[in-house]
């Protein structure tokens, strides 16, 4: 392997740890992001829950928090990350922040994708004495799985992205190395180099979305 | 048995009160196949969708066997649904399964095991003959393959009635004649009443006993089928019922009657049932001295009765003309002048 300046360790660290927020974090905002999402179509104007007042509150937060920039929320929410992480820098730390901007990013896409269902298949499932949880499990997910996928890739390279700056809070990662070592050293070859991990990151990220949700899609 | 009591809807739409039902009363009973029919926006659906609460009215009530539909609890109400199956006009599958999971899925809504739901599935496949259409999806199938599918799931839980919301309005006739022969199968054999809401007269003809005809949220009329097409009373209807029973003398025919110097009067014969066998007017020529002349004829059949209808141009003097008729209706045959 060539000489980039670093050892080899150190970047596999630092690819380990992109790896490890990516993930940690997309697990934990597709869960919140799933259950905030179906409650904004249950509870919006057209939904089986109308409800104004839930909706509007929950609306509300989702557009806030996506018009704070990723960094700025890092560092705006370091008392809470304290509180719930006992620290406020490394790897873990920046989870808190990473989940809280992933959330409702993916909220909204996952809302567009369970808005995409026909309204009729909400309505035969009604038809068929279905419970709302019934609608939801039975009907909805399973008919949005394909652009859901889709979402959730979306989502996971815009988490990449954001891991990068995690960096400033000492979280490490494949964007903090080139920034660090490649930018701040002037090691060109370094940066090329995370580049170009970066690239084949989200290129395979990418096609295995791609992939499974045409192999659900094309049923 | 389904009872519409004196129901109204009002939507609100861009702050305008739109009157989707106004005052429909109406009764379904046990063993029925009744057909509503009406422009869209007739209100025909919201009736429909009224049987299983999608829709709930603005006022009157709506009993199914018996049962306040709107003043059941949510989970009552779920357990009566599963009673009641629904065919949407779009079919409005799951694309993301298999023929045999949609099937399934009502049962699997009521926990049954999945033992059991392979074997209601097959029975439900065969009934509908797409048994080897078992694990394919249903983008992969034809609308009427895909109505299929949506009538064995809407029979899937049993039900006593069935609801059919322009069921075979995206379908091409020769399949909209399978998909009515397999209703009037289930009908039959099953014994479940269908409630149909249609804008296709020829849906009606085919297979209901029962009609009601709508127009802007009013019930204009309804009866045995039998009644209404052999009588139409309303405006409406009538022009439903004339794209299916032809009763006017063409335009050739009428040019030709209008030059006649003979002493004539054009009457509209209308036969029900075996009454078309007997040859009336072959003895009206023996016993009067009216000649008969017939300047249109049709036949039709409904509701596995036949219904005739002749007009026929008697030519003679007044009085034969009138001792004609008088025969003609004591047989109880509707007759009725007709001017050119």
């Amino acid at each position: 392997m060539m000489d980039l300046g670093v050892p080899n360790a150190q970047i596999l660290l630092a690819a380990e740890q992109t790896i490890y927020m990516v993930f940690v974090s997309l697990a934990l905002g597709t869960l919140l992001g799933m259950v905030m999402a179906v409650i904004l179509v249950l509870t919006n104007e057209n939904g089986i829950l109308k409800n104004k007042y839930v909706y509007f509150i929950l609306n509300t937060i989702v557009n806030i928090i996506r018009s704070v920039p990723f960094i700025i929320l890092m560092v705006f929410i370091l008392p809470l990350t304290k509180e719930i992480v006992g620290t406020r820098v490394g790897t873990t730390a920046a989870l808190v922040p990473l989940v809280i901007f992933i959330a409702p990013y993916l909220t909204r896409l996952f809302e567009n994708s369970l808005l995409e269902v026909d309204y009729g298949i909400v309505e035969a499932a009604q038809a068929m004495g279905a419970s709302h949880f019934e609608v939801v499990w039975h009907f909805l997910l399973p008919e949005a799985k394909g652009s859901l996928i889709l979402s959730i890739t979306t989502g996971t390279i815009g988490l990449l992205g954001a891991t990068a700056m995690a960096g400033v809070i000492g979280a490490g990662g494949v964007g903090d190395l080139a920034l660090t070592y490649g930018y701040e050293r002037l090691n060109f070859p370094l940066m090329l180099f995370t580049v170009i991990i970066l690239v084949l990151f989200v290129q395979i990220i990418q096609s295995f979305g791609n992939y499974f949700a045409a192999k659900i899609r094309n049923h | 048995m389904i009872d519409f009591m004196d129901v109204s809807k009002q939507f609100t739409v861009k702050k305008q009160k739109v009157n989707a039902l106004e005052n429909v009363s109406l009764q379904i009973a046990d063993g029925d196949i009744f057909g509503v029919i009406g422009f869209s926006g007739a209100g025909k659906s919201t009736l429909l969708r009224m049987v299983n609460a999608l829709e709930r009215p603005s006022s009157g009530r709506i009993e199914v066997n018996g049962l306040d539909i709107n003043q059941l609890s949510f989970s009552k109400l779920r357990q009566v649904r599963k009673q009641i199956g629904m065919v949407f006009q779009q079919f409005n599958l799951l694309n993301s399964k298999s023929v045999y999971d949609n099937i399934a899925i009502p049962l699997r809504l009521n926990h049954m095991d999945e033992g059991k739901i392979e074997e209601r599935v097959s029975e439900l496949l065969a009934f509908v003959e797409l048994t080897d259409k078992r694990n394919v999806y249903p983008t992969q199938l034809s609308g009427g393959q895909k109505q299929r599918v949506g009538i064995a799931r809407a029979l899937a839980t049993n039900p006593s009635i069935l609801l059919c919301d322009e069921a075979t309005s995206a379908l091409d006739p020769e399949t909209t004649d399978s998909i009515l022969r397999l209703l009037e199968k289930i009908n039959r054999e099953m014994n479940i009443t269908i409630l149909i809401v249609t804008h296709e007269i020829h849906v009606i003809q085919r297979i209901c006993n029962k009609v009601a005809v709508m127009e802007q949220g009013k019930l204009v009329e309804h009866g045995s089928v039998l009644d209404v097409f052999c009588n139409p009373r309303q405006e409406m209807t009538k022009k439903f019922v004339k794209t299916v029973i032809a009763d006017e003398i063409p335009e050739s025919v009428i040019a030709v009657l209008k030059q006649d110097q003979r002493h004539h009067k054009i009457f509209s014969l209308r036969f029900l049932g075996e009454d078309v066998q007997e040859n009336i007017l072959c003895r009206i020529n023996k016993t009067f001295a009216v000649e008969t002349n017939i300047v249109f004829a049709s036949v039709n059949e409904l509701q596995h009765t036949v219904l005739g209808i002749f007009i026929v141009q008697f030519i003679g003097d007044e009085q034969q003309i009138q001792s004609a008729i008088d025969y003609v209706l004591k047989q109880s045959i509707e007759c009725q002048e007709v001017t050119v």
